[in-house]
C-alpha cells in the first residue's frame, strides 16, 4: 500500500530530515510514527501526500510512484489520501457542515453526493448535532472530529494524521484515537505521527521510531519508549497499571 | 445542470470579488481609463483613415497637353484614358475654359486683366476609382501622344499617409503601456485575494481540488475587473459621443459628418473583448505564480 525505498530528504538549508529510510506499510494497517520533534515524522507524511518530494529514493502510495508524479496528477492522489493535522486547519467562517462539504465541493462532487456524504461522515464522527455550528464554538476534540470528517468524506484509502492529539487533553485524545481506530477497522490504512506515549502504549499497534531521520525501531505491537537493550517497553505509568 | 455546484462556484467568485473592494475598484478604474483611451484612439484612427481615404479619393491627375494638340487629339486622349478600367472619370478643360476658371478662382486676389495671352495648356482632369492606382495611371497617361506633363499631389498623399502612420505608432506605444499598467494592477489585486484566501487554497490543495478548479474563481475575478472596467468605459465613450460629436462636427467643418459615424456595436464589442482578455491574462499569470500549480 505504502512503500518507501532508500528515501532521503534534505531541505535547502541543509537539514537532513530523512536519511535512507525503507518502510513497507500493508493495506488496512494502523501504524504509529514516533520520535521527538524534528526527527522527520511530519516530513515523512508530507512525502506521502506529495507536499514534498524526496531528495533521493522511491515513494509509492497505493502502488503508484508519487516521488516523480506529475503535478497535474497530485490532486488525484490527494483525493485518496485524507490528511489530519494538529491545528485542525478548519475554515473559521464556515460551519462544521460547510467545512466538511467544502472538501467535496472543491473536487467537483455533485450536490446530490454532497447531501448524502456529509451527514454520513458527520454521523460517523459523532458531530451530526453540531452541523450548523462554527469551529470557534467547538471544543478541541470536536474541531479535530470535524477535520477527520473532512479527511474522510472523499472515502480515502489512506489517512495520514500529523499529531492529531497534540492540542487535546487526554480524554479527548483517547476519543480521537478510538475514532481513528474505528475508521481503520473499516479498511482505511492509518498512519499516525505522534509523540503521545499514552495513546501509543494503550493501542499496541505497529510502531516505527524515527531518530535523526533514521528508523531506529519497527515493532508490530510496539510501545512508545525503547529500553537500553533495544526492546520497546511501556511507559512507567502504563507499566504499572 | 447541477445548480448547487453552480451556486457554490458563483459564491466563491463573489467572495473573492468582495474581499478587497478598494483594490477591486482601483483595478476596474485602471481598465476604464485604458479602455476609454483605446476607444478614443481606435475612433481617431478610423476617422483619420476615412478622412485620408476621402482626400486621396479626391486627388485628381492633371494631364496637360502640348501646344500642338488639336481638339481631335484631345478627344483621342480622352478616349484612350477612359478605356482604362482604373479610371473613374475624365474631365476635359480647354485652355479658354481653364483661364476662365482661374479668373473665377483668383477674383479679388490677383488682377488677371493684366494677362494679355492665355498661358494655360489644354488640360484633362482624371479621377481614378482606387486611390492606390494614382501613380500607375499617371505613368500610363504620361506615355500618350501630345501629353506634355502629368501632375498629381503625391506629396500630399505621402505626407498624409506618413502622419497617420506616426500617429498610429505613438498611439500603439501609449496603449501598450496602459494595457501593461492595467494588467499589473489587476494582477496585484488578484495576488491580494490569493493571499487573503491562502488558508482555503491550502485546504483545497490538500483535499485534491484540481489546479483548474482552484484557479477558476480568480480568473473570473480578473474577468469581472476587465469587463466592468470596459463597461464603465463604454458608458463614458457613449456619453462623450453623444455630447461632443456634434461640437466637433461644428468646430471642424472640413471634416465630413458621415466620416465620424463609426459603427458603435463593433467598437463596443472590441473594447469589451480587450477588457476581458486583459483581465483573464493578468489573473492567470498572477494566480499561477502565487499557487505554483
Amino acid at each position: 500500500m505504502i512503500s518507501l525505498r532508500g528515501v532521503s530528504l534534505v531541505y535547502p538549508n541543509g537539514t537532513r530530515a530523512l536519511d535512507d529510510v525503507d518502510i513497507e506499510i500493508a493495506k488496512g494497517s494502523f501504524v504509529f510514527l514516533v520520535g521527538h520533534s524534528g526527527t522527520g515524522k511530519s516530513s515523512l507524511l508530507r512525502l506521502l501526500y506529495r507536499e514534498q518530494k524526496p531528495t533521493r529514493g522511491e515513494v509509492s502510495v497505493d502502488n503508484v510512484r508519487v516521488d516523480n508524479m506529475r503535478n497535474a496528477k497530485v490532486p488525484e492522489l490527494r483525493r485518496n489520501v485524507g490528511v489530519v493535522f494538529q491545528d485542525f486547519k478548519l475554515l473559521q467562517d464556515k460551519t462544521v457542515w460547510e467545512n466538511v462539504a467544502f472538501a467535496l465541493q472543491v473536487t467537483g462532487a455533485r450536490t446530490k453526493d454532497v447531501m448524502r456524504q456529509v451527514p454520513r461522515v458527520l454521523d460517523q464522527v459523532g458531530l451530526a448535532h453540531k452541523a450548523r455550528v462554527f469551529p470557534s464554538e467547538l471544543s478541541g476534540g470536536e474541531q479535530q472530529r470535524t477535520a477527520i470528517a473532512r479527511a474522510l468524506v472523499n472515502n480515502p484509502k489512506i489517512m495520514l494524521c500529523d499529531e492529531p492529539t497534540g492540542n487535546l487533553d487526554p480524554v479527548n485524545a483517547n476519543e480521537i484515537m478510538d475514532l481513528l481506530h474505528r475508521i481503520n477497522l473499516k479498511g482505511t490504512t492509518m498512519v499516525v505521527a505522534t509523540h503521545n506515549a499514552q495513546v501509543v502504549d494503550r493501542m499496541r499497534r505497529r510502531v516505527i521510531r524515527l531518530e535523526h531521520g533514521k528508523i531506529t525501531a519497527d515493532d508490530e505491537r510496539g510501545f512508545y519508549h525503547v529500553t537500553d537493550a533495544g526492546e520497546t517497553t511501556t511507559t512507567v505509568v502504563a507499566a504499572f497499571k | 445542470m447541477d445548480w448547487g455546484k453552480l451556486r457554490f462556484f458563483l459564491n466563491e467568485v463573489r467572495r473573492n470579488f468582495t474581499r478587497n473592494v478598494i483594490m477591486q475598484l482601483t483595478a476596474i478604474g485602471t481598465v476604464t481609463v485604458m479602455i476609454v483611451l483605446l476607444g478614443v484612439f481606435l475612433f481617431g484612427r478610423e476617422a483619420v483613415a476615412r478622412i485620408g481615404d476621402q482626400v486621396v479619393h479626391q486627388i485628381e491627375i492633371s494631364v496637360f497637353l502640348d501646344d500642338k494638340a488639336t481638339a481631335s487629339d484631345a478627344h483621342d486622349a480622352i478616349i484612350a484614358i477612359r478605356s482604362d478600367p482604373r479610371v473613374e472619370s475624365v474631365d476635359y478643360v480647354p485652355k479658354a475654359e481653364g483661364l476662365r476658371r482661374m479668373r473665377e478662382r483668383l477674383r479679388n486676389q490677383i488682377d488677371t486683366s493684366l494677362l494679355t495671352s492665355n498661358p494655360l495648356p489644354d488640360a484633362l482632369h482624371v479621377r481614378v476609382i482606387d486611390a492606390g492606382t494614382v501613380a500607375a495611371v499617371a505613368a500610363h497617361v504620361r506615355k500618350l501622344p501630345h501629353v506634355a506633363d502629368v501632375e498629381y499631389a503625391h506629396d500630399a498623399v505621402e505626407r498624409l499617409l506618413r502622419l497617420s502612420d506616426v500617429v498610429g505608432k505613438v498611439g500603439i506605444a501609449i496603449l501598450a503601456l496602459l494595457i501593461f499598467t492595467a494588467a499589473i494592477i489587476i494582477s496585484n489585486t488578484i495576488r491580494l485575494t490569493v493571499y487573503a484566501r491562502r488558508r482555503e487554497i491550502a485546504i483545497m490543495q490538500l483535499v485534491g481540488a484540481s489546479n483548474t478548479y482552484i484557479r477558476l474563481p480568480f480568473i473570473c475575478e480578473g474577468l469581472l475587473d476587465g469587463l466592468l472596467g470596459a463597461l464603465l468605459a463604454l458608458a463614458i465613450l457613449a456619453l462623450a459621443r453623444w455630447q461632443l460629436l456634434p461640437k466637433i462636427t461644428t468646430a471642424l467643418p472640413f471634416v465630413p459628418a458621415d466620416v465620424l459615424h463609426i459603427d458603435p456595436t463593433l467598437l463596443a464589442l472590441e473594447l469589451l473583448g480587450v477588457g476581458a482578455a486583459v483581465g483573464i491574462l493578468a489573473s492567470w499569470v498572477s494566480v499561477s505564480r502565487q499557487l505554483r500549480v
